[in-house]
């Protein structure tokens, strides 16, 4: 667990140091498409957590998810319509239930609670 | 089973940190670029659409005003140059006037030239004899000036009267009329004009004054470096007289 939170501490500090910046055309796609990486990033964790994890499904998750919302907030405003919101609440949805179900399992590894009961985060 | 075994996969562990890699570097530009679009442009990224409005609509605008500078430019230019025209013609104009006067007579000038003296004959009469022939008449005067003239006198005066284009010479009378003024003897006709010339004209032989001398009148011919003569005093009045169309 600490070396996935280490590489991210390094990406965070490259793309600090890094005087890169992302085109002001495309900085509303890159933060959804953060979203999703982000969720993607924490479904792997949780999978790993109910021992479930499979590369393929994470690694194409993470492309796909990514590009996917990305792809959808730009036909959203081909359309003039605000269809990144969507994303933006399906994903945070997403990520809120992630945290939720990592919470869980980490709490029931150290202390053996009962498995989860469904529509409980 | 401990957390630590739990994410102890060695496969997950390197793919989990590599997609955090990615998604920290992300992350981090993200943040950021958005920060510089905040201090920069004071909007968030989701406002930019609105700002590249404004900025499309500054610059249309911006543009529409650097055309119109550009029009005032070469309106302001055409005005220059109409006006250093006018300028110019104005000037070519008053240089005319200024030879036109110095021509008919409207400014006193002076330069070299002759200054002819005539007057009635001294001898006394025979009895019985015409005092006409004693006399300088009008027609003398008039035969005088033109003689100057003819050989390319600028100016001509008749007793500080200036002969100018309207000028007759005449008779009224005991006296002589020269514009509106009654000449007396002794008549001095000044000219101005190459003097060598004017001389040679007056005293040609055969010449008016050779004729008149012939008649014992007193004549004299003196070449004179400095002739000044004042201005035409009297008025151009033309009543009748109407410029031709130059059409017709």
């Amino acid at each position: 667990m600490v070396i996935p939170i280490l590489g991210l501490l390094a990406g965070l500090a490259l793309g600090l140091l890094v005087s890169f910046q992302v085109p002001l055309t495309y900085v509303k796609y890159s933060a959804i498409a953060i979203l999703a990486a982000v969720d993607t990033l924490l479904g792997g964790v949780r999978a790993q957590c109910e021992g479930r994890f499979d590369l393929r499904v994470f690694l194409s998750g993470f492309v796909v998810n990514t590009l996917f919302a990305a792809g959808l907030t730009a036909l959203g405003d081909l359309l003039g319509l605000d269809i990144y919101l969507g994303a933006v609440v399906a994903f945070s949805i997403r990520i809120f239930n992630n945290i939720g179900f990592i919470r869980r399992d980490l709490l029931g590894l150290v202390w053996k609670t009962p498995p989860l009961e469904a529509g409980e985060t | 089973m401990t957390p630590r075994s739990v994410f102890a996969g060695r496969r997950w562990q390197l793919a989990l940190t590599a997609a955090a890699l990615v998604v920290g570097f992300v992350l981090a530009v993200q943040v950021r670029t958005e920060r510089l679009i905040e201090t920069n442009l004071q909007v968030t990224s989701g406002r930019l659409g609105e700002v590249a409005y404004r900025y499309r609509q500054v610059e249309a605008r911006q543009a529409a005003l650097r055309g119109r500078l550009a029009e005032l430019r070469r309106e302001i230019a055409d005005e220059e140059q109409q006006a250093a025209a006018g300028r110019a013609a104005t000037e070519a104009l008053a240089a005319d006037l200024a030879r036109m006067r110095v021509l008919s007579g409207l400014t006193p000038v002076h330069g070299p030239g002759v200054l002819v003296m005539i007057a009635d004959s001294t001898r006394p009469l025979k009895p019985g004899e015409d005092p006409n022939l004693v006399l300088i008449h009008y027609s003398d005067v008039h035969a005088v000036v033109a003689t100057l003239f003819a050989a390319g006198a600028e100016a001509v005066a008749v007793n500080d009267e200036r002969v100018v284009g309207t000028t007759g010479i005449a008779c009224v009378g005991t006296t002589i009329l020269c514009n509106t003024r009654r000449l007396a003897p002794p008549y001095r006709i000044e000219a101005i004009g190459d003097p060598h010339a004017l001389a040679a004209a007056a005293m040609a032989q055969g010449g008016i004054l050779d004729e008149l001398r012939a008649f014992q009148f007193p004549v004299t011919v003196t070449v004179e470096s400095d002739v000044r003569l004042s201005a035409y005093t009297g008025t151009f009045v033309h009543q009748f007289a109407r410029p031709v169309d130059a059409g017709r």
